[in-house]
């Protein structure tokens, strides 16, 4: 935990430094590319749609505000290993999640979806994007508007525990919901 | 020689004359030298490398002969197909460079089979290196002298070449090593994630990335002068292009992705973008514009490599309900797939000499695989994760614990790149350098 909350520290104060010092947020994308289906999609199966993609400028307000991994008012919920379904547990505190969110109205939330170590990089952030994106459409099925929702995957990349035995891969296989604002 | 019979008859004089260079060295070294073409994992050829001559009296030129030594030294010893004879015990001094000069006993009586000898001269910054290579039993030099010319900077590279000509005379086949492998650490400190390159020695390591972030997934392009990585610079994570030689960053399509190949011939990179949580196939042209879908699936596709002649996608799939490895036309979309064996099958790596794919398997623990693009039964190379094949197709590298290793296809030689200090993963062996 120590090394999780000084990271955190650490990157919010590197950012800050960085912004105070250069005054202007991260330039947005060249207009035309902000998403599929723009400038140049020639898909052979019609492109993809254009919602769901915050301009990566914009991201730069949350890394400001990256608070402690664990804890914060929601809980986080776990997975089966190579698993983005959503459990009986997993349900049971979505919906808790949910009603702190239609208590919080103003509050936006970014899901970060995680994975244990057990796989290869690049599967686990793709597997990390369906475990976020299951919680964030468990959460919208039950009424809290999907603007306020943002997604995001970490793969194996942040583990919240360094041991390697399944109690600490079941910490680590988990979405965690990261308030943005209140 | 009957293949190159009918190549010839088919489109000319000329490539029958590239079939004789690709056919005689091996058995014409063979035959003079008596010199076992070596296997990997076997007890090794013995060779000593003697360090260079200084050609002049300048006191630094003494240092570098021993350091353009000890990267062929290296190099040799990660092929698995040398035993390298410890300098400490070498008789004859970097002097005599000569057939008529060196004396042959004091290599033999050292178990030598051969012997490398050369010398070098400086000239202000620059460095000319000439280096020969000698079957000490036949007394003869194999194959041609080498003369390099170049600054001192580029000695490692000079040594790294002559290290792929020794390969080239006593296999048949130039080595990879005059190439780089680029990759991703946490020896920064901390758990940001930085991109590095190193070349083949594991220890002349340049930071490429210092973002103090997530940067993931490095891929070159085929110049192996640019490298395509995932960051969360900006959030994403996305997609970004860096100029190695320029230091020039940027962008490419600003979606977020998980993994990305640049095509042999340059003219696209195969990437994963996820959109609503899965990730599909995506070609982007090499200044990072959307050409065309390539998967429309509603589970996870990921982790695209490259056929040799750019038509071909292998990746990963979980569409059956575990991770497989599929093969892909990319003219014609049609897809199969390729492993069955077990559950969980990902990041694979198409060999740029043939119908290899190289991939990780999670059996027990996690191990390398290898099985033949038209199917086939698997094979175990050994213990590992995200292998990236040589330039020559004959070597793997990957990660394993932390470190990363360079292994024979086959498995028989497995030898540590990098040391303890990081957490060193995701590597991508490069082209051989131009």
């Amino acid at each position: 935990m120590r090394s999780a909350r000084a990271w955190c520290w650490w990157l919010s104060s590197a950012l800050l430094i960085v912004l105070t010092v250069s005054g202007c947020p991260k330039k947005p994308p060249p207009p035309g590319e902000a998403g599929f289906g723009g400038a140049g999609g020639v898909g052979t199966s019609g492109g993809m749609g254009e919602s769901g993609f915050p301009p990566p400028g914009e991201t730069t307000q949350k890394e400001i505000d990256l608070g402690p991994e664990r804890g914060g008012p929601l809980q986080d919920i776990h997975f089966a290993y190579d698993s983005f379904e959503l459990s009986s547990e997993a349900r049971d505190i979505l919906r808790a999640n949910a009603t702190w969110l239609q208590k919080n109205a103003q509050a936006k939330v970014e899901v970060e979806g995680h994975c244990d170590e057990r796989g290869t990089v690049e599967y686990n952030l793709a597997l990390g994007a369906k475990r976020a994106r299951a919680a964030r459409d468990y959460l919208v099925s039950l009424g809290v508007a999907p603007e306020r929702l943002s997604t995001i995957s970490y793969g194996e990349e942040l583990p919240l525990c360094k041991e390697s035995n399944e109690s600490c891969w079941q910490q680590n296989r988990r979405a965690h919901f990261l308030v943005l604002n209140r | 020689m009957s293949r190159c019979g009918w190549f010839a008859r088919q489109v000319g004089w000329w490539t029958l004359l590239e079939c004789l260079m690709l056919v005689g060295p091996p058995s014409l070294v063979h035959a003079q030298i008596k010199i076992e073409v070596p296997e990997p994992g076997g007890a090794g050829l013995p060779i000593a490398i003697s360090p260079l001559k200084s050609l002049d009296s300048e006191g630094g030129g003494r240092r570098l002969g021993e350091e353009f030594a000890d990267i062929i030294a290296r190099d040799l010893d990660l092929s698995g197909l040398f035993k390298v004879i410890d300098r400490g015990a070498y008789i004859e001094g970097p002097a005599g460079l000569s057939l008529e000069e060196i004396n042959f006993q004091n290599w033999s009586a050292l178990g030598a089979l051969a012997l490398v000898k050369g010398g070098l001269s400086l000239d202000g910054d620059g460095v000319t290196v000439e280096v020969r290579l000698f079957d000490v039993a036949q007394r003869k030099q194999l194959g041609d002298g080498k003369r390099y010319r170049g600054e001192r900077k580029d000695l490692r590279r000079m040594a790294h070449r002559f290290a792929d000509q020794i390969m080239l005379f006593l296999t048949g086949e130039q080595g990879p090593f005059d190439s780089q492998i680029a990759f991703v650490s946490k020896r920064g400190g901390g758990r940001a994630k930085e991109i590095y390159v190193t070349d083949l020695t594991g220890l002349k390591v340049t930071q490429i990335t210092k973002d103090r972030t997530l940067s993931l997934g490095p891929s070159w392009n085929p110049a192996a002068d640019k490298l395509l990585y995932f960051s969360y610079k900006q959030g994403g994570p996305y997609p970004y292009l860096v100029d190695l030689l320029s230091g020039q960053e940027s962008r490419l399509y600003p979606v977020v992705g998980y993994s990305g190949r640049w095509s042999p011939d340059g003219t696209m990179i195969a990437v994963s973008l996820e959109q609503q949580g899965n990730s599909d196939l995506f070609l982007l042209s090499p200044e990072g514009r959307l050409m065309r879908r390539l998967t429309e699936h509603s589970d996870i596709d990921v982790s695209p490599t490259w056929s040799l002649d750019s038509r071909g996608i292998a990746f990963c799939s979980s569409r059956s309900g575990s991770p497989q490895i599929y093969v892909m036309n990319v003219n014609s979309g049609s897809v199969r797939r390729l492993t069955f064996r077990g559950d969980y099958n990902t990041s694979p790596s198409w060999s740029p000499k043939g119908n290899l794919i190289a991939y990780t398997s999670r059996a027990g623990g996690f191990r390398i695989m290898t099985i033949d693009v038209d199917g086939g039964d698997p094979q175990e190379v050994t213990a590992g994760e995200d292998p990236s094949w040589s330039p020559d197709g004959r070597y793997l590298v990957f990660s394993h614990g932390g470190r990363l290793y360079i292994a024979s296809k086959d498995g028989r030689s497995v030898k540590q790149l990098t040391g303890g200090r990081g957490d060193d993963t995701s590597p991508a062996w490069s082209a051989r350098l131009k």
